[in-house]
């Protein structure tokens, strides 16, 4: 009889001691796991947050440039006749777009443009608010200028695609009728509109509308491929002063806004917002980026901020549950080396006799072990099949309290003294520098960045891990313990 | 077979030494008996003839070879069998399993031969059903059995017992004596037994009495 059936029958002879190291085992491993699986968790949440998350690169007019220019030719003409000083801030040209866009990690970019119309085949929605809205205030997306008659009470935002504009990425704004705008219906007269304007108006997808430039020198007939729904949320914040409800802004291709605009504006963009495969190498492409355009005209700026604030959660979470991991096995294997010097202790009669048999020291060394890699395997599978409750109740209070924390300094980081955020112009969602941007332009707040979710599951990976470290804890245990092995005289023990 | 040549041994300094200079054979085939008073150190002198420790002085020889050059753990587990007062059996195994266990340990002729195990506690009077139930079920006697079926399993020459009839009745006694005989004369083996009861001593071969830090032959 080896010493594997010698741990077998002292297990199987001794259940209670059996079933109480078993259950302190368990225990033990139940919160290593749970660290492990946390942790895991984290590392595989931000390995996702980098694909889903993203993070992107705007390119558009320098407003900082324009307007020291501004200042500039304003106190060079001192001596000339005062005139109201203008901004003027120069589009963004597509052969600069291209080649930014062949920079690798540049997974793709979306063309905007913007500029408003007056509806002529319909009635534009009119909203009147209680409160007076100070004109000082901007329009959606950043409109620094004080709104004029000039502006029309139809906002036309021109993208490339609607599938690429973090309105509708984030899940702001959906297509209920029909479909978005595509990089096919460029150079069209291809719109969608809102649905309540829709339902105002009885607008259908395979309408066409008529609408005038602010001027009113032109007409345009425009055909409505789509009808999307705009958040019912969406308050007074999001309009602009004219009274225009966000009902009231159309989507089309980039050409159709810079055709309406003028012939000066074809083939640029208002702003650019490129999109970056992988988050963690947005400064590089900014910077190789930054050397393909002319700065005193352009600027590209980078919004990882999604990503960042992600990266930051899962990495607290992540050293947290690093903390757990090893806060346990360390106590597991102090308990457990006390559990067991004390178990042999108690085996000290028992160890005398192999002893005055003559069986080794290494051999009832090894038969520790074994009862203890079997109460091992037990343990596991207890721990195994506990671990993925317990991890997904920590990994949920854990990331509670990092959502809420992380979406304070969101907040309170993204709310600047300046207070320049017109129509939902939230810092993260990139579209600030845009001065021309029409009311409603892509400026959502894209609230997917608090919701990151821990995906707590046990995989054999993970039980292999938490092998490893019942390994250890029980190796490391045994060793103490057999220090008293090691000394103990069998005459001390079976005669003294 | 067995040689003790200039043994001494103290606990703390020579001067209160347990005995000195002791110088005894044992010779197998014959069953000797170590008399004394309590705390005359018998005990002791057989814990050095066991392999259990060492003397403090001298050397012990066993067929030419000396202890220290076997090593005391070889020693225990291939040449030395001991029976306790205490009987020492493993308290979560059954008799027979302590039987198998002690086989396995000093790799007996007969490791792993659970008839043979079972034929042995057969002859020593336990039943099939005393022999697969837990050792500390049984009474002193049939424990102190069961230990003696220990050491007739194993193929150790030299057999020392501690006051292996301390704890058990006169009939009991009288029983555990001549097994102790008949592994002496019949399995050819050393039987070395330690006691303070003149009845045993009486019955084996040779009897030597330690008294006042000496031994000496009596019969």
């Amino acid at each position: 009889m080896n010493f594997f059936k010698r741990a077998w029958l002292n297990l199987i002879a001794k259940k209670g001691r059996t079933i109480l190291l078993i259950l302190v085992t368990s225990a033990i491993l139940l919160f290593v796991l749970a660290g492990l699986l946390i942790r895991n968790a984290a590392d595989a949440a931000t390995s996702n947050a980098k694909k889903s998350v993203g993070a992107t690169l705007t390119l558009s007019a320098n407003r900082d440039a324009a307007f020291k220019s501004m200042r500039k030719s304003s106190r060079s003409d001192s001596t000339s006749k005062p005139t109201k000083p203008s901004l003027s801030l120069t589009p963004v040209k597509l052969a600069d777009v291209k080649q930014i866009a062949s920079l690798s990690n540049v997974k793709n970019y979306n063309l905007t443009a913007s500029t408003s119309v007056n509806a002529s085949s319909f009635d534009a929605i009119s909203t009147s608010t209680s409160s007076s809205v100070s004109a000082d205030q901007g329009g959606p997306g950043g409109s620094d200028s004080k709104m004029t008659s000039s502006q029309g009470d139809i906002a036309v935002t021109g993208v490339s695609t609607t599938a690429l504009t973090t309105n509708f990425t984030s899940g702001g704004y959906k297509i209920t009728k029909g479909r978005g705008i595509k990089a096919s219906d460029a150079n069209s007269n291809n719109i969608i509109v809102e649905s309540e304007l829709a339902k105002q108006e009885s607008l259908s997808v395979g309408d066409t509308v008529t609408v005038k430039s602010v001027s009113g020198s032109k007409s345009y007939k425009l055909k409505i491929v789509g009808i999307y729904k705009a958040p019912s949320t969406s308050g007074s914040t999001q309009m602009g002063p004219g009274a225009t409800d966000p009902s009231n802004t159309v989507y089309s291709s980039y050409t159709l806004a810079n055709t309406i605009k003028g012939t000066k504006y074809k083939n640029t963009a208002d702003s650019v917002t490129f999109n970056v495969s992988d988050p963690a190498k947005v400064n590089s492409v900014k910077k190789a980026g930054t050397k393909l355009i002319s700065t005193s005209k352009y600027s590209l700026s980078a919004n990882d901020a999604s990503y960042q604030s992600v990266k930051a959660s899962m990495t607290n979470i992540k050293s947290f549950a690093d903390k757990i991991v090893w806060l346990v096995a360390i106590a597991g294997t102090i308990i457990l080396a006390l559990i067991i010097i004390l178990m042999i202790r108690e085996r000290r009669y028992e160890i005398g006799v192999l002893l005055s048999l003559g069986e080794s020291r290494a051999k009832i060394i090894a038969q520790f072990f074994v009862e203890m890699f079997l109460v091992l395997i037990v343990a596991m599978g207890i721990a195994g099949a506990g671990g993925t409750f317990v991890g997904n109740k920590l990994g949920e209070q854990l990331v509670s309290q990092q959502t809420s924390s992380t979406a304070t300094t969101v907040q309170s980081t993204s709310n600047g003294p300046s207070g320049q955020m017109g129509g939902g112009g939230q810092a993260p969602s990139g579209n600030a520098p845009s001065g021309s941007t029409g009311r409603g332009g892509a400026s959502f707040m894209d609230s997917s960045t608090d919701k990151t979710e821990l995906d707590v599951q046990v995989t054999p990976t993970n039980l292999a891990e938490l092998g490893g470290f019942g390994l250890a804890i029980i190796f490391v245990s045994i060793t103490l313990a057999s220090v008293g092995i090691l000394r103990l005289s069998p005459r001390k023990v079976l005669i003294d | 077979m067995l040689e003790l040549k200039n043994i001494g041994y103290w606990y703390d300094i020579q001067d209160n030494s347990l005995f000195e200079d002791v110088n005894l054979k044992f010779e197998t085939g014959q069953s000797y008996a170590i008399v004394g008073q309590s705390g005359s150190g018998k005990t002791t002198l057989l814990s050095l003839i066991s392999g259990l420790d060492k003397p403090k002085a001298g050397e012990i020889i066993l067929d030419g070879q000396s202890l220290s050059h076997i090593g005391l753990t070889k020693y225990r587990q291939k040449h030395v069998s001991i029976v306790f007062q205490s009987y020492n059996l493993l308290t979560y195994m059954s008799p027979l399993n302590n039987l198998l266990t002690a086989m396995a340990v000093t790799k007996s002729s007969h490791e792993g031969d659970k008839n043979y195990a079972r034929g042995m506690l057969q002859k020593l009077g336990l039943t099939d059903e005393q022999m697969t139930k837990n050792v500390q079920r049984l009474s002193g006697g049939q424990q102190q059995r069961v230990a003696i079926a220990r050491t007739m399993c194993c193929d150790a020459k030299l057999v020392v017992a501690d006051e292996p009839t301390g704890n058990l009745d006169e009939d009991n006694t009288q029983e555990v004596i001549q097994l102790f005989q008949k592994i002496a004369h019949e399995q050819d083996r050393c039987v070395i037994i330690v006691t303070h009861e003149p009845d045993v001593a009486a019955v084996c071969d040779h009897s030597y009495r330690l008294a006042h830090h000496e031994f000496a032959l009596e019969k």
